[in-house]
């Protein structure tokens, strides 16, 4: 195994380890919660702050780790040579060649201009439509109001 | 290669990236909602973004077009949707996919990711074949769910963003958590969190070894920007007299095209540099924005040397209008020290709650310091809030239970006017309405950052017992109710 490849496995590692301390750490505090809450409970907080960083701050020197491999690996230009080889597709040449009758044809680039015409004149007149409607006053009440549910808080 | 093309084709990337991370500041010009807590709740906010940015972040100042799309399809039984359709429409046949490319801040971190020096997996037939998942993704997530429930069962469900969106829980809550001004808001963390904060990690972790994984494979706004490529203003053209079908574009692009500017294209313009031919184009209708600068067939010196010159003026007022956004943005609010002079008084549990006053529906006035002696329960709602509405039937439950006890339900500013009609057939009569407004400021005045729902008790000697931003069940207000008796 080359060095290179060596650096690349354990980064690699590292990353692994830190996203699964961090959605372990979550899953633990959960579970530790929901069973306190089933214990009768009910306002128990599965998740404060203090908990939060007492589960956050022990991943801390992993992940500064992992950023200070990576900041390594960046400026030693250590990268995978593979990712930036073409991807060979047997597929492609009859494809390749059907688009280039296809972008030929005066009648495609035709057909092209009205559809985006077409599309862009559609797009005015929804939008002047949603303003009377009141979809504009709509996206606005989403917009300002945090919904966190939606966010993902609960 | 000599090294001047060598250090060409390095430079161009960059201009990229600058590009991205213009648009992900841009979008997030109110910085100051990351020290406040507070998020930006002008006006512009109507305005939809072309990009994948939360509107629940501190620092956004436009609407997140997937999550407005979302509300407007559960909506669609009342309001047809056509302002935010409108806006979709008008962003895909201009950009196509081009706003994946170069305009989403999400695009933006998962190459970064990306950019984490590890083995890759490449594209192959396999990533191709989940590339259209997102396609059911934006079926099932985003079109049908949200529609069924709103129309159907009257329910408000934007799915997506509810059970998968990663910005969410990244721009959204945990941009609001870092604050310690939101600090109530951890009581509302639970299986939800914890299971859209798995999936935030994991699609992290998958964009580290896989390119854009979450853009190829889930995000449903790519899918829709997708149908619009073919005949998008701006994006990657070919030209037909100079292509030899020999395929290098395809074979070296990192996304799963079958032909270049179709679907999958975000127009990153790798392949203007792979094209031996110089046949491939990065172009706004008639205008090149980037074209083959090296090689036999590079564009004449004179119309490099035009663009370029044409691309400093484009940056020069790009850049002064991301310094007018910022500073106009993050100007201090005058009303700001008198807001936390109030707040010091204490909405936080065991201080003395701020008097106030306010005109309720019913058409009577409401001060707080009428009801010493008697628990008050003031809990905060808005019709866009599903677990607001789920919450309220508690609260009616609980007046009739106990009718000693004061119940004042104050409906957020936006969206106000429908809440009368939304309120005409519930039945919820023995609860106090009362209607936020720009003018009287309430959710400001006791509301740390706008999160709904928010529920604060205060007892009989007016001393709050208990504040926090998180749905109660009929057993929780009981409780809440007797302790504070």
């Amino acid at each position: 195994m080359t060095r290179r490849k060596a650096f690349l496995i354990v980064q690699s590692l590292f990353c692994a380890l830190v996203a699964g301390l961090l959605a372990a750490g979550a899953l633990s505090l959960y579970f530790d919660g929901a069973a306190k809450q089933a214990a009768g409970d009910l306002f128990y907080a599965m998740f404060t702050r203090e908990r939060a960083a007492a589960w956050l701050l022990p991943i801390l020197p992993l992940f500064l780790c992992s950023l200070g491999l990576t900041a390594a690996g960046l400026i030693l230009g250590i990268r995978d040579e593979n990712a930036d080889k073409p991807v060979r597709d047997e597929s492609l040449p009859r494809a390749m060649s059907r688009v280039r009758e296809k972008a030929a044809s005066r009648q495609a680039d035709r057909k092209t201009l009205i559809l985006r015409t077409a599309a862009l004149l559609i797009a005015l007149i929804l939008i002047a439509a949603g303003v009377l409607n009141g979809g504009l006053e709509d996206v606005l009440a989403k917009g300002i109001a945090i919904c966190t549910e939606c966010v993902g808080l609960g | 290669m000599d090294k001047t093309v060598k250090k060409e084709k390095n430079r161009k990337p960059a201009a990229r990236k600058l590009v991205q991370l213009y648009a992900a500041l841009l979008y997030n010009a109110h910085l100051k909602g990351f020290i406040d807590g507070h998020i930006y709740s002008g006006n512009l906010k109507a305005l939809c973004v072309p990009g994948f940015n939360c509107y629940s972040c501190p620092a956004a100042v436009g609407s997140c077009p997937l999550g407005a799309l979302q509300n407007a399809l559960n909506a669609a039984g009342h309001t047809a949707p056509w302002y935010v359709l409108g806006m979709l429409t008008l962003f895909g046949v201009i950009l196509g996919r081009t706003v994946c490319g170069w305009l989403c801040p999400l695009g933006l971190i998962q190459e970064l990711l990306h950019k984490i020096p590890t083995p890759k997996i490449r594209k192959s037939r396999l990533t191709r074949m989940l590339s259209y998942l997102k396609y059911g993704v934006l079926a099932v997530f985003v079109i049908i769910l949200p529609v069924w429930y709103g129309v159907e069962k009257g329910l408000i469900l934007p799915a997506f963003c509810k059970y998968i969106c990663p910005a969410g829980t990244l721009e959204g809550a945990v941009g609001l958590l870092q604050n310690p001004a939101n600090s109530t808001s951890f009581y509302q963390l639970g299986a939800l969190f914890t299971q859209k904060w798995i999936i935030m990690v994991a699609v992290g972790l998958l964009c580290v070894f896989c390119y854009r994984s979450f853009c190829r494979f889930l995000c449903p706004l790519g899918a829709i920007y997708g149908f619009f490529n073919r005949f998008a203003l701006t994006g990657v053209k070919v030209d037909p007299a100079r292509c030899n079908s020999c395929g290098q574009c395809v074979m070296k692009c990192p996304m799963d095209v079958k032909h270049v500017g179709r679907a999958e294209c975000i127009s990153c313009g790798q392949c203007v540099d792979a094209c031996a031919q110089g046949a491939i184009s990065f172009q706004c209708g008639k205008i090149t924005l980037k074209g083959p600068e090296t090689g036999r067939r590079a564009d004449p010196e004179p119309v490099i040397r035009k663009r370029r010159k044409l691309g400093r003026i484009a940056w020069a007022a790009a850049l002064a209008v991301l310094a007018f956004a910022l500073v106009c943005f993050n100007l201090p609010e005058p009303a700001a020290d008198q807001q936390n002079a109030v707040s010091a008084v204490g909405t936080e549990e065991g201080c003395l709650m701020p008097d106030f006053s306010t005109e309720l529906l019913s058409g009577e006035a409401f001060r707080l310091s009428d009801h010493r002696g008697q628990v008050v329960i003031v809990n905060f709602w808005g019709t866009t809030c599903a677990p607001c509405i789920e919450e309220l039937p508690y609260y009616e439950q609980l007046k009739q239970a106990h009718p000693d006890v004061e119940i004042l339900a104050i409906h957020h500013r936006a969206g106000a006017k429908k809440a009368k009609d939304f309120l005409a057939d519930k039945g919820w009569d023995h609860i106090d309405f009362a209607l936020d407004s720009k003018e009287k400021g309430l959710f400001t005045l006791l509301n740390a950052a706008d999160a709904m729902p928010q529920t604060i008790v205060v007892n009989p000697r007016g001393v709050v017992t208990y504040n926090a931003q998180t749905p109660l069940t009929y057993e929780k207000l009981e409780t809440l109710y007797r302790e504070a008796r």
